[in-house]
C-alpha cells in the first residue's frame, strides 16, 4: 500500500478538486506548498479590478489549482480517444506546466512587466522569472520527485512555441485549460452576467484533430490538438464571443486601467527615486522588500518577496514620503483617486456632426493621440499631464502570423476539418475592438481642454 | 498629412518593402527582417520581445496599420495552396528609398529566403542576444515541429552574417 494521501480543494467555481493518492499527485501537491506557489495567494489574478469589480479579488493561487483540474479533464478526453497512443509521461508533463504556468507573475502581473519594459528590465517578464521558478528553486525541487529532468522537461513544454502536440495544446491553445478557466472564473468572480459559456457541450465535443501550420506562405506540417465536433458550432461561436466581451467590459475597464496608468508611473518613480541615492526620500527603510528588488532586480529570491500585499502596504508609507511626486501617486492609488478618462473614440463622435467610417476615425484618433503626446510631453515635469492609452482586442484572428492551432478552432465535419472562421458568419462579422483613451487629472482643466482641441484639429484636418 | 510621431516609423517600414522590390510576402518574413535590421544597428528603435514564434514587435505591426490608413502601404490577404492565408504587403510603384549597402543586403536575403528558416535564424539570433549559451539549440527546444529547418537555418545566418552591418551579428 502506498503511502500518499488524498488532498481536497473547494473552489467556486469547481467546487471539489481533488489531488488523488498517487506519486504524480502527490508531488504536485507538494509544490503547491512550497513558496513561489505560496506565494501566488497573495497574487490577484486581475489586478486592479476589484477596484470596479470589488467581488474580483480571487488569486492566482486558486486560478493555477483551477487550470491543474481543467487541464486534468481535458486530459481525461485525450486520452479517451488516443487510448493505446496515449503518452502517461508527455500528459503529466502538461499537467505539471498547466498548474506552475502563473508562477513568475510579479504583483499586479502586467503591469508590473509594463514597469519593466519602460525601464528595459526584460528579466521581468514573467516568461522568464516562471523558467527561472520552475528549473532552480524550491519548486523545482518539489517536481523533481518526478524525476531529475522533470522540472526541465515542464519548463520547455511552457515555453514553446505553440502548441507542438495534443499535449502541449492542454497549455497552449485556443482551448487550453487557462483560457477556459479564467474567463469562467473572471466572470463568476466580477459579477457579471455575460460571457456565459456552454462549458459541458464544449467538452463532450472536443476531438483531437490533425491541423496544418504554416509560416508565411510555407506549409510546416501538420500537428495533433484539440478540435470541436460540429455539434459544438453555436458553443464555439459563443465561447469566441463570450471571451472576446470581457475585454472591453473587464479587461479593458477605463478605472482598472488608470489605476494600472498610476501604479506603473508610482514604480517607475520610486526606481528613480531610489536610483538617485534617496531612500531616505521614500517613506521606505532599507529593508523593504520593494527597495532591495529594485537594488537588485535580477534576484529572484527578492523578486519572490514581492507581491500585490507587499505594494499594498507600503503605499500609506509612501503617502508620507518627502517624494512629493511619489507621494501624490502613492495616495491616488491608496484612496482610489484615479485619473480621470477621455474615450477618443466618443469624443469624435461627439465633436462632429459628420459620421466618419471606421478608417476615417482611426485616422482622427491617431493624429490627435500624436498631438496630445506632443504637448504631454512638453508641458509636464515627472508625471506625464495626459496619458495615452491604446489597444484593441480582435475577436478571432485570421491571419497567418497567429494562426495556426495556437489561435483559431476548428470544427470536425466528417472527416473534414475547418475553421470556425468560415462555418460562422457572426464570429466573421465581428469586428475588433478598438481602445483609445486619455488619462489626466480631473482638476487638470488645461489638459482637459488640451484633449477636445487635439481632437477638433484631427477632425479638421480628415475633413480637408 | 502623416502624424509627425509615426512619420519616421512608417517611412522607415516602407523603405523595406520599397527595398524588396514594392513587395514582401509574409507578416513573419516582414517582423524577422525588421528585427535583424534593429539587431545590426540599422533598424529604427523598434523594441522587439519574444512572442509565440520568435521576435516580434507590436508597434511594427501597429505601423503596418498605421501605414495602411494614411495610405502608404497596403496588405492584401492571399490563400496558400494548403488553404490557409497569407499577408502580402506593397508600396506604390514610385517609392524610391536611398539605403546603405547593409539594409540593402538583409532585405534582399531576407526577401529571398525560406520563411521558416528565416524564423529558425532570427529567433537564434534573438535567444543569443537573450543570453542562451546554444541559441540553436533552444531554438530546437522551441520549436520541435521546424528542427528539419534548422541546418538551411544555420546556413541562411551564415550568409545573413557575412553582411557587414555597424552592430556585429551574434556568433552563433
Amino acid at each position: 500500500m502506498n503511502s500518499y494521501k488524498q488532498q481536497r480543494v473547494r473552489d467556486p467555481l469547481h467546487d471539489l478538486v481533488e489531488f488523488r493518492a498517487n506519486e504524480f499527485e502527490d508531488a504536485l501537491w507538494q509544490v503547491i506548498q512550497s513558496r513561489p506557489f505560496q506565494r501566488l495567494r497573495r497574487v490577484k489574478q486581475l489586478g486592479f479590478s476589484e477596484l470596479v469589480y470589488p467581488g474580483a479579488t480571487h488569486t492566482r493561487f486558486i486560478h493555477s489549482i483551477g487550470v491543474f483540474h481543467t487541464a486534468r479533464e481535458l486530459m481525461a478526453h485525450i486520452e479517451s480517444e488516443l487510448t493505446s497512443q496515449f503518452k502517461e509521461r508527455r500528459a503529466q508533463t502538461a499537467l505539471a506546466a498547466a498548474l506552475v504556468h502563473d508562477v513568475g507573475h510579479g504583483p499586479f502581473s502586467h503591469s508590473f512587466e509594463t514597469v519593466g519594459k519602460r525601464l528595459k528590465l526584460p528579466n521581468l517578464k514573467h516568461e522568464a522569472i516562471s523558467a527561472k521558478i520552475i528549473r532552480d528553486s524550491e519548486l523545482s525541487d518539489s517536481l523533481a520527485l518526478l524525476g531529475g529532468g522533470f522540472p526541465s522537461d515542464v519548463a520547455d513544454l511552457i515555453a514553446v512555441d505553440g502548441p507542438t502536440d495534443v499535449y502541449s495544446s492542454v497549455v497552449s491553445s485556443q482551448f487550453d485549460a487557462d483560457r477556459l478557466d479564467y474567463m469562467r472564473r473572471d466572470k463568476l468572480m466580477t459579477g457579471t452576467q455575460h460571457s456565459e459559456i456552454d462549458f459541458t457541450w464544449l467538452m463532450a465535443n472536443l476531438r483531437v484533430g490533425k491541423v496544418k501550420q504554416a509560416v508565411d506562405e510555407d506549409l510546416v506540417g501538420e500537428v495533433e490538438t484539440l478540435v470541436l465536433d460540429s455539434k459544438a458550432h453555436f458553443a464555439a461561436e459563443t465561447y469566441v464571443l463570450g471571451l472576446f466581451q470581457l475585454y472591453p467590459t473587464v479587461y479593458f475597464h477605463k478605472a482598472t486601467r488608470s489605476a494600472e496608468k498610476i501604479f506603473t508611473e508610482l514604480l517607475v518613480r520610486l526606481f528613480h527615486v531610489v536610483g538617485n541615492s534617496g531612500i531616505p526620500k521614500t517613506g521606505l527603510n532599507s529593508n523593504h522588500p520593494l527597495i532591495k528588488f529594485i537594488k537588485k532586480p535580477d534576484d529572484l529570491d527578492l523578486f519572490l518577496d514581492l507581491d500585490d500585499t507587499v505594494i499594498w502596504g507600503a503605499l500609506s508609507q509612501m503617502v508620507s514620503c518627502k517624494d512629493k511626486i511619489l507621494s501624490k501617486l502613492a495616495k491616488r492609488l491608496r484612496d482610489r483617486d484615479l485619473w480621470k478618462s477621455a474615450d477618443l473614440r466618443d469624443y469624435v463622435r461627439k465633436q462632429s456632426e459628420t459620421s466618419f467610417d471606421t478608417a476615417a476615425t482611426d485616422r482622427i484618433v491617431i493624429r490627435a493621440q500624436d498631438e496630445i503626446n506632443e504637448w504631454s510631453e512638453t508641458n509636464s515635469n515627472e508625471v506625464p499631464r495626459i496619458i495615452i492609452d491604446a489597444a484593441n482586442r480582435p475577436p478571432y484572428k485570421v491571419t497567418e502570423a497567429s494562426s495556426g492551432p495556437l489561435n483559431q478552432i476548428f470544427i470536425k465535419e466528417g472527416e473534414t476539418l475547418r475553421n470556425l472562421r468560415d462555418t460562422s458568419e457572426v464570429v466573421r462579422a465581428a469586428s475588433v475592438f478598438k481602445l483609445n483613451r486619455a488619462y489626466f487629472d480631473d482638476s487638470d482643466t488645461v489638459a482637459k481642454k488640451k484633449i477636445t482641441d487635439a481632437i477638433r484639429s484631427a477632425i479638421q484636418e480628415e475633413e480637408k | 498629412m502623416t502624424p509627425r510621431s509615426i512619420s519616421k516609423s512608417i517611412d522607415d517600414l516602407v523603405s523595406i518593402i520599397a527595398v524588396a522590390d514594392g513587395e514582401m510576402i509574409g507578416r513573419t518574413r516582414l517582423q524577422k527582417t525588421a528585427y535583424l535590421l534593429e539587431l545590426t544597428g540599422l533598424g529604427s528603435g523598434l523594441p522587439f520581445a519574444y512572442k509565440h514564434y520568435g521576435p516580434f514587435s507590436q508597434e511594427l505591426a501597429d505601423t503596418v496599420e498605421f501605414a495602411q490608413l494614411f495610405g502608404n502601404l497596403e496588405e492584401a490577404q492571399r490563400q496558400a495552396s494548403w488553404g490557409g492565408f497569407y499577408s502580402v504587403y506593397t508600396t506604390g510603384p514610385d517609392v524610391v528609398v536611398e539605403v546603405d549597402d547593409g539594409k540593402r543586403g538583409i532585405i534582399e536575403l531576407a526577401k529571398e529566403a525560406n520563411p521558416i528558416s528565416l524564423e529558425l535564424a532570427a529567433t537564434a539570433a534573438f535567444l543569443a542576444t537573450d543570453g542562451f549559451e546554444d541559441p540553436w539549440q533552444e531554438t530546437a527546444n522551441r520549436k520541435p515541429d521546424k528542427v528539419s529547418r534548422l541546418d538551411d537555418a544555420k546556413a541562411l545566418y551564415k550568409k545573413l552574417s557575412a553582411i557587414a552591418v555597424p552592430n556585429a551579428w551574434p556568433v552563433i
